[in-house]
Formats: structure tokens, C-alpha cells, sequence
């Protein structure tokens, strides 16, 4: 008999999860087939610009060591394969604000947003950066660490630009802003990660990205099963069935006097105090800083600044 | 006393969907008749096996011969029932609605529904004290009405002052309380109500085919459940009748009821006492309306394996989701 009822009890199993068993099933098959159609789909880009340099990492305000530049080298080498975009990161520390800075470095503006945007677009663009072309497909950080003026600044162009909204600038930006103080690796590290992973490598799943889909993936199941627990945990004796009447002869009782007389009234009176409110708000995408360098190429961009 | 079926002698039962007394062993109706009335308590009138009873039974079911045995004195003079709802549904109908209201109660244990299991279910008939009461309410007090209106900047409130008077008189007639120590009083109140116009004069026959007991106390020891339902239905009849008012100061209030008429009645409920690692868990069907009154065991093991299991597959389908969109 126990046999019966393991049996039993297991059929009983079965028959709750048919359905989530065959969505699971289905869906691996979906998975499967997606991911080997991703795979055979993939662009595979050839680079078709020989003039720019070799080299995407310019530490000239030295706050990388040698051995992460050359991590940071490798990153940029792995993603670039898959993007097809060029990534560079260059760090300075100059002053890029006000009149005097204006004089010395003969820059076109004394605004640090200007400046930063001028000095980035004027690298990428002098270096003829672009995976594609020269002036193509590509992205430069440019990171000041000038103190009190520090600060950073992407520059978008070809594709990336293309793709790359305000809020998608913003996104990568914040990304050095978190770390840059305490670990400049991981903040350039994660910086080249998020544009990667907006113009279609798979840097997506890694990092707080990766952490944010391991939470999702684990806790929302967890909070779901708990709730699905409690529901049916829950469990009644039974409700009362019986109303005031229930036991009265003929329904209701028999009212011998019934009187509500009127008293007295009174009026109160009481000022409304009024308030107001306003509010707005607004984003774009794609496009995001739309400009045109010196040099007479179109770049996006935008700046943080710390 | 036993019923015999007068063409086999087989034990003679009350048959719920027949609705008269019926013999399981040859299928013949009405073939019952009374026999050894006022015969020896302490032995099986049929068997003659020795019989264990509590001091309060009056209906019970030999273990030995598994026929049902009625004893006359405790169903005669003071504890002479004065009327019977006789079991309207049977024990398979009983199974039916167990299996019904209990089948979507995942965590259940596996042999909870089980056939085996479903057929220790028994049926008794309870002995309950009805109560009959002549209520007077009684009221005075100052209700206050208010309207609220704004004009322009200002908002104004009047406030209107009645003496309110209220008096009514409540007939209140079989207010049940159950006069057995065994059977759970909340429980009990809970498979309320019965419908009182099937009930009928008490007749022996009623009995035959499922347990009984006496009465197991006074009416008057009692007394007080049934008053606390009578004075509880007669204050929300008062509430109700005095409305419209934004607040109610009572200046006066009562609610009285003289001494309580009295009737001793017999009630059908069905029990099926489920034990689970040796816990017992009474489930009580009302035996004329099918209410059933009990919480469910919980498996454990069922528990987890269904919530990991329900984790398990959302965290696939996430991940898959998410492989999928990245």
C-alpha cells in the first residue's frame, strides 16, 4: 500500500507541473535553436582601416600600471573582434576650463564640456580611428584627472553613434563614475563592457549586468514559489453560514415603538486652504550629442563630470 | 435493540437516499423489525460479544459482528429525543463531497482522498439542547446627522439632533447548542444551520445504521451558548433598525429575555477523523446540508518538493528568456 500511495503521489506531481514541465521543455528548444541561429548569424567584421595605430590604451595622467593597461588592451582587442568598433581610452590630467587654460593649450572655448568634446573628437579623428574607415565606426573615452577639472568624456561615432542615445552616453559614463576613484580598471573595464554590450557583443551578462540577471533569475523564482507556498498553505475550517435572522420566527422582530424626533441643529462653517503643483520630465535615444569636430567628422557624445 | 431484515436476517439500516429503512445483505426494504429490545447493555444482542461503550453513547456499531445496536435506555424517558433530522446524505454522497472540496489541496498527504482512508468515515447523531427565547430590545438615545456642503472657499457642516426611541420584540426559536463533550463547540456552531422543517418525531429506526449519544449535560449547564447567540443576533437587529445617523450616543440600552424554553433534539454529522503523524484531524460534514468544517494536514515533503520544483522551473525559464534576449 505504501508502494500505491508513493505512486500515487507521484502521478499527482506529475499532473501539477504537466504544464510548467512542457513550457520548460519548449522553451529549451527555443533556446537551443535561438542560440545556434544567433551563432551561424553572427557579423563576423574584417577591420578596413590601416591607418589609424595599433595602440587603444594612452595613459598619459599614469593611473593604470602596465600589467592592467595590458588587460585593458586585451578587453578592448576581444570586443572590438566582435563589435567591429574601435575603442580607445585615453586619460590625461590638464586643465580644460577658463580663460588661462584657453591661452596655454590654445583651445577653442574656456567651457570644460567644449573642451573635453574637442579634445576627444580631435584625438580620434587626427588618429583616423574607425574599425570600418578612417574617421568610422567607433568609440573614444576620454578621462581628465586635472584636479578639481576631472572628469569624462565619450565620444561616439559611425555606428556607435548612430546607436548611442543620451541616455545610452549617460549609462556608459556612470559606469566609470562608480569605480574610477577606487579601481580605474574596472571602471574603464566596465565602460568598454556596457558599449560592447549595446552594439551587440555579449558583455551584456557580465558584471552588475550579470549580477542584476543573476537576482532577477533567482530571487523573483524564490518570491514566487514562496508565494504559491502560502496560498495554498492556507486553509480554512469553514465559514460561518448563519446571519442575525437565522434563528428569528418569521425573519425579523416585531417593532413596537419607533421614534427618531428632532432636537436641535447647528451649522459650522470652516476655510479650504489651497496648494499647487508642477512637474516634467523628458529622454531621447539614439544620436545622443549630436556634433560636428573640428575636423569637420560628425561625433555624439557627452560628459560627466566629478 | 437491533433492526433484522425480516427475509435474511441481516442487520436493517437507515438508508439516507431511500429515505427508509433498508437491508444492505438482500437489497429488501421495509423488511426491518425490532429485536431484543431492553436486552443486556454490556453484550452484542446478535454476537453476544462483550461491548465497550462511553457513559453517553446510545448508538454504536458491534466490532464484532459489525451489526448497529440502539440502546433503549438511553434513548427512553429523560433522554427520550424529542425530534430527529434523519441523515439526508449518505456515505458515499459524504466521499464525494470530501473529495470535491478537498481535491485542489496540493499539500494534502497522498492517502488524505484515498478510498481506504475516506471510508472510516462514520455518521452520528449529535445531541443538541434547542433554545426558544421572547426577547425585548430596548433603546434611547441622541443620534446626530451631518451633511457637509462647500460654497465658494468655505465648507459647511450641519449637524442635526434627534432623540431616537426604540422597541422590539424577538421571537427566537431553536438556537442550537450541542450537549456532547466530545464533538468541538466552535466546530459544532460552524456546520449551523440546519433546515429545522425536516425535522421530525424521533423514532429508533433513524438510529439504526450509525452512532448516537445522549445528551451529556443539563440544558441548563449550557444554556449560556445559546444565549450569546440570541443576544448577539438581537443587538445587530437593533443596530440595523436605527441607521441614517453619522454617530449614536445611547442613553439607554437593553436587551432582555426571560427563562429560555427547551427542547432535546437529535442532528446528523458525518466524521472523518484523518490521522497523520499522529495527529488526528476531525473533518465534520453537517449530514443534511454537506457544510464540511475542517483544516487540511500539511505534507511537508510536499511542500518542498512542490515549491522547489515551482523554483526550479521559473529560474529555467528566466535564464532561458534572458540567454535568449542577451
Amino acid at each position: 500500500m505504501e508502494n500505491d500511495f508513493k505512486k500515487e503521489a507521484r502521478k499527482q506531481y506529475l499532473h501539477f507541473f504537466r504544464f510548467w514541465f512542457i513550457a520548460v521543455g519548449v522553451l529549451l528548444v527555443v533556446t537551443v535553436l535561438t542560440v545556434i541561429g544567433k551563432n551561424m548569424m553572427r557579423t563576423v567584421y574584417e577591420r578596413h582601416n590601416s591607418q589609424s595605430p595599433t595602440e587603444r590604451v594612452f595613459d598619459y595622467a599614469e593611473v593604470l600600471t602596465d600589467q592592467e593597461e595590458d588587460e585593458l588592451r586585451a578587453l578592448i582587442a576581444e570586443k572590438e573582434a566582435v563589435i567591429g568598433c574601435d575603442l580607445v581610452l585615453v586619460t590625461m590630467r590638464q586643465p580644460v576650463e577658463g580663460d588661462a587654460a584657453q591661452e596655454a593649450y590654445n583651445y577653442r572655448y574656456t567651457s570644460w564640456e567644449l573642451n573635453m568634446q574637442d579634445i576627444a573628437d580631435d584625438f580620434y579623428d587626427n588618429n583616423a580611428y574607425g574599425y570600418n574607415a578612417p574617421h568610422g565606426d567607433g568609440a573614444l573615452i576620454l578621462d581628465n584627472w586635472y584636479e578639481g577639472q576631472k572628469g569624462t568624456h565619450l565620444s561616439t561615432s559611425g555606428r556607435v553613434f548612430d546607436r548611442f542615445g543620451t541616455r545610452d552616453i549617460d549609462e556608459a559614463l556612470t559606469c566609470v563614475d562608480r569605480y574610477v576613484e577606487s579601481d580605474p580598471l574596472r571602471a574603464y573595464s566596465a565602460c568598454v563592457n556596457n558599449i560592447a554590450g549595446k552594439m551587440g557583443g555579449n558583455s551584456g551578462i557580465s558584471g552588475d549586468a550579470g549580477a542584476a540577471y543573476v537576482m532577477v533569475a533567482v530571487i523573483v523564482p524564490i518570491i514566487a514559489a514562496g508565494i504559491f507556498v502560502g496560498t495554498h498553505l492556507r486553509s480554512k475550517q469553514g465559514k460561518k453560514t448563519t446571519t442575525a435572522t437565522t434563528y428569528i420566527v418569521g425573519g425579523k422582530p416585531v417593532m413596537n415603538q419607533q421614534r427618531d424626533d428632532f432636537v436641535r441643529k447647528h451649522v459650522t462653517q470652516r476655510r479650504i486652504q489651497t496648494s499647487s503643483s508642477s512637474g516634467g520630465g523628458g529622454r531621447s535615444s539614439g544620436r545622443g550629442g549630436a556634433h560636428v569636430s573640428s575636423g569637420g567628422h560628425s561625433h555624439g557624445g557627452g560628459s560627466h563630470r566629478r | 435493540m437491533i433492526f433484522k431484515c425480516k427475509n435474511c436476517g441481516g442487520n436493517s439500516v437507515y438508508s439516507p437516499e431511500k429515505k427508509m429503512m433498508y437491508c444492505p445483505f438482500c437489497d429488501s426494504e421495509k423488511s426491518d423489525e425490532r429485536q431484543y429490545e431492553h436486552a443486556r447493555m454490556q453484550v452484542c444482542p446478535n454476537c453476544g460479544a462483550e461491548v465497550t461503550y462511553t457513559e453517553h453513547t446510545s448508538a454504536m456499531q458491534c466490532p464484532y459482528c459489525d451489526h448497529y445496536i440502539i440502546l433503549d435506555e438511553r434513548i427512553e424517558g429523560v433522554y427520550a429525543p424529542g425530534r430527529i433530522i434523519p441523515f439526508k446524505m449518505g456515505k458515499e454522497s459524504v466521499k464525494t463531497l470530501i473529495r470535491e472540496k478537498f481535491k485542489k489541496c496540493t499539500f494534502a498527504p497522498t492517502d488524505f482522498l484515498s478510498e481506504v482512508r475516506l471510508n472510516t468515515v462514520t455518521g452520528e447523531y449529535i445531541p443538541f439542547w434547542m433554545y426558544s427565547y421572547h426577547t425585548r430590545c430596548q433603546f434611547q438615545g441622541e443620534g446626530v446627522k451631518r451633511r457637509t456642503w462647500v460654497s465658494g472657499d468655505v465648507e459647511y457642516t450641519e449637524s442635526s439632533y434627534f432623540h431616537v426611541v426604540r422597541d422590539m420584540s424577538i421571537e427566537f426559536e431553536g438556537i442550537p447548542a450541542d450537549a456532547s463533550v466530545k464533538m468541538p463547540d466552535g466546530i459544532m456552531d460552524l456546520l449551523e444551520p440546519y433546515d429545522y422543517k425536516e425535522l421530525v418525531a424521533f423514532q429508533p429506526e433513524f438510529m439504526s445504521g450509525f452512532l448516537g449519544e445522549k445528551y451529556n449535560m443539563a440544558s441548563e449547564l449550557i444554556e449560556s451558548r445559546a444565549h450569546a447567540k440570541m443576544e448577539s443576533s438581537a443587538a445587530s437587529m437593533l443596530q440595523q433598525s436605527i441607521s441614517g445617523y453619522s454617530s449614536l450616543t445611547p442613553a439607554n440600552r437593553s436587551i432582555t429575555a426571560p427563562n429560555p424554553g427547551t427542547e432535546f433534539d437529535l442532528l446528523p454529522v458525518w466524521v472523518y477523523r484523518y490521522t497523520y503523524k499522529d495527529t488526528e484531524y476531525p473533518f465534520y460534514v453537517n449530514g443534511q446540508t454537506g457544510k464540511i468544517i475542517g483544516t487540511t494536514p500539511v505534507s511537508a515533503a510536499k511542500v518542498w518538493a512542490y515549491g522547489a520544483t515551482l523554483w526550479a522551473c521559473l529560474t529555467a525559464i528566466i535564464a532561458m528568456v534572458c540567454c535568449m534576449i542577451v
